[in-house]
């Protein structure tokens, strides 16, 4: 009891010291480090300039327009044939700039510089100049963080726009995701347009996402397709944030469960 | 010295308080500098789009000549401070506490000079273990958890490894003198006005 309280007397303040510090550490891994996203959106600040929607590649654009007239003539198609089924889809989307990159090299994330304050909620849709690029998984009053689906834990469900054969995308840290598809001889070909599916249960249907590099039909246990994403996505500038309209139910997300389970659930 | 004396003066601190208070403080603060330079990729400090560890940089300049318990404290905090950065499984903790704990270990006045080189050295092998425990962690989880529904497969795991682990070593100890330098420098001179 003499020694306890001798050591008590002599590294009190020490213990005092370093009780205090985890139990910091421990209280910023709980809020996601959102002070230090929010230190780090004002100290950015000075340096994120105005959107200058001419800045945006063009021939990016060129490519998101025909995948979208390619995803737009095949619904269409599909409408006529159900005739009175009709979908609202247009949304007004928030301009926000990309201020950081991910914290990490295991996780693929950005930081925007817009948060609740501008109305960004998590789960929100974020598309860049050529396509579907992620979602929020964080917000905070004026930055937020977007899981990539470059990232690995990313899956979305995608249709190819031309056949509609079905499958999912992976990420695999690049600007190139691996599709599996659904079908076992699904019909597809290079060049074709990706976008997101019904299925998906993160995004809504019909965003365009990307272009079928090469197929390969032989892949077990499902045929693959690589497809490059349209948007380039290693170096973004600004992104479109829009509201979703299709929230999933905690127990719906299947595909992502790995490193956000604290973040998104 | 008379620098350190001059700053505490400025701040109006008793003798024996201040330049402790300036310590801290400076301590701090060059944490916050490193969480902060996380989500930035300036030209220069990208290679296959990995950035370096400023966090791990930060914990072996911090363990290069302290007790092995206090490496442990600051790879604890750093770590868990990372895993709110990004996400919190696998944590980062684990790595940075053997990085601290290793780091404080290394008998270096025996085999390694005291310069930018040994640092760099240290840096670079820190990283691949930290990178590699992480590797590992997520193959605990791939082996425990259902193979379909992870983040990542076994195979891929290893195949990222090889890339983040490399790039990053490198990156880290090509950069980890802009952190180790002002640091050591700020440290030896406090332990030199400090009883």
């Amino acid at each position: 009891m003499y020694s306890l309280r001798r050591w008590w007397g002599q590294y009190a303040l020490k213990a005092g010291m370093v009780a205090l510090l985890l139990s910091l550490a421990w209280g910023i891994r709980q809020t996601n480090a959102g002070i230090f996203l929010e230190l780090y959106g004002i100290l950015s600040r000075p340096f994120q300039g105005t959107p200058d929607q001419v800045d945006i590649l063009e021939t990016a654009q060129a490519r998101e327009l025909q995948q979208r007239v390619v995803e737009l003539e095949s619904e269409n198609r599909r409408l006529q044939e159900l005739l009175g089924y009709r979908e609202n889809t247009s949304q007004e989307g928030v301009v926000a700039p990309v201020i950081g990159r991910s914290s990490d090299h295991w996780w693929q994330h950005l930081t925007v510089a817009k948060g609740s304050r501008d109305g960004i909620s998590v789960g929100d849709v974020v598309s860049g100049t050529g396509g579907l690029v992620g979602r929020i998984v964080q917000v905070t009053p004026n930055t937020s963080r977007v899981l990539l689906i470059s990232d690995p834990s990313s899956q979305v469900g995608v249709t190819i726009s031309r056949s509609r054969s079905m499958g999912y995308i992976r990420g695999q840290s690049e600007s190139r995701v691996v599709m599996e598809f659904f079908d076992k001889v699904p019909e597809v070909q290079p060049g074709d347009a990706v976008s997101t599916s019904s299925l998906s249960q993160l995004f809504p249907q019909g965003l365009p996402v990307g272009v079928v590099e090469s197929v390969n039909l032989n892949r077990s246990p499902a045929p693959e397709a690589v497809i490059e994403l349209t948007s380039p996505i290693s170096r973004l500038e600004w992104v479109i944030i829009t509201p979703n309209s299709r929230m999933p139910m905690p127990e719906d997300v299947i595909p992502d469960n790995a490193p956000s389970s604290n973040e998104s659930q | 010295m008379t620098r350190v004396m001059t700053l505490s003066d400025r701040l109006n601190l008793g003798s024996k308080q201040g330049p402790r208070i300036a310590n801290w403080s400076i301590t701090v603060l060059s944490v916050v500098l490193c969480v902060l330079m996380l989500p930035t990729r300036f030209p220069g400090m990208e290679l296959l789009g990995v950035g370096p560890n400023w966090l791990l940089i930060w914990v072996v300049a911090w363990s290069v000549k302290r007790p092995a318990w206090q490496g442990a404290i600051a790879g604890l905090v750093l770590g868990l401070i990372q895993d709110g950065m990004t996400a919190t499984t696998p944590s980062h903790a684990v790595g940075l506490v053997i990085a601290g704990v290793l780091t404080a270990r290394i008998q270096k006045q025996r085999f390694l000079q005291e310069d930018f080189i040994s640092i760099a050295l240290i840096v670079f092998g820190m990283a691949v273990l930290s990178e590699t425990i992480t590797a590992l962690q997520f193959s605990v989880h791939a082996w425990i958890n259902d193979r379909d529904s992870i983040q990542y497969s076994l195979s891929r795991i290893w195949y990222y490894h090889q890339r983040i682990a490399l790039s990053s070593a490198i990156l880290s100890s090509m950069w980890s003198p802009v952190i180790y330098y002002p640091l050591n420098r700020w440290w030896e001179r406090i332990k030199a006005v400090e009883p």
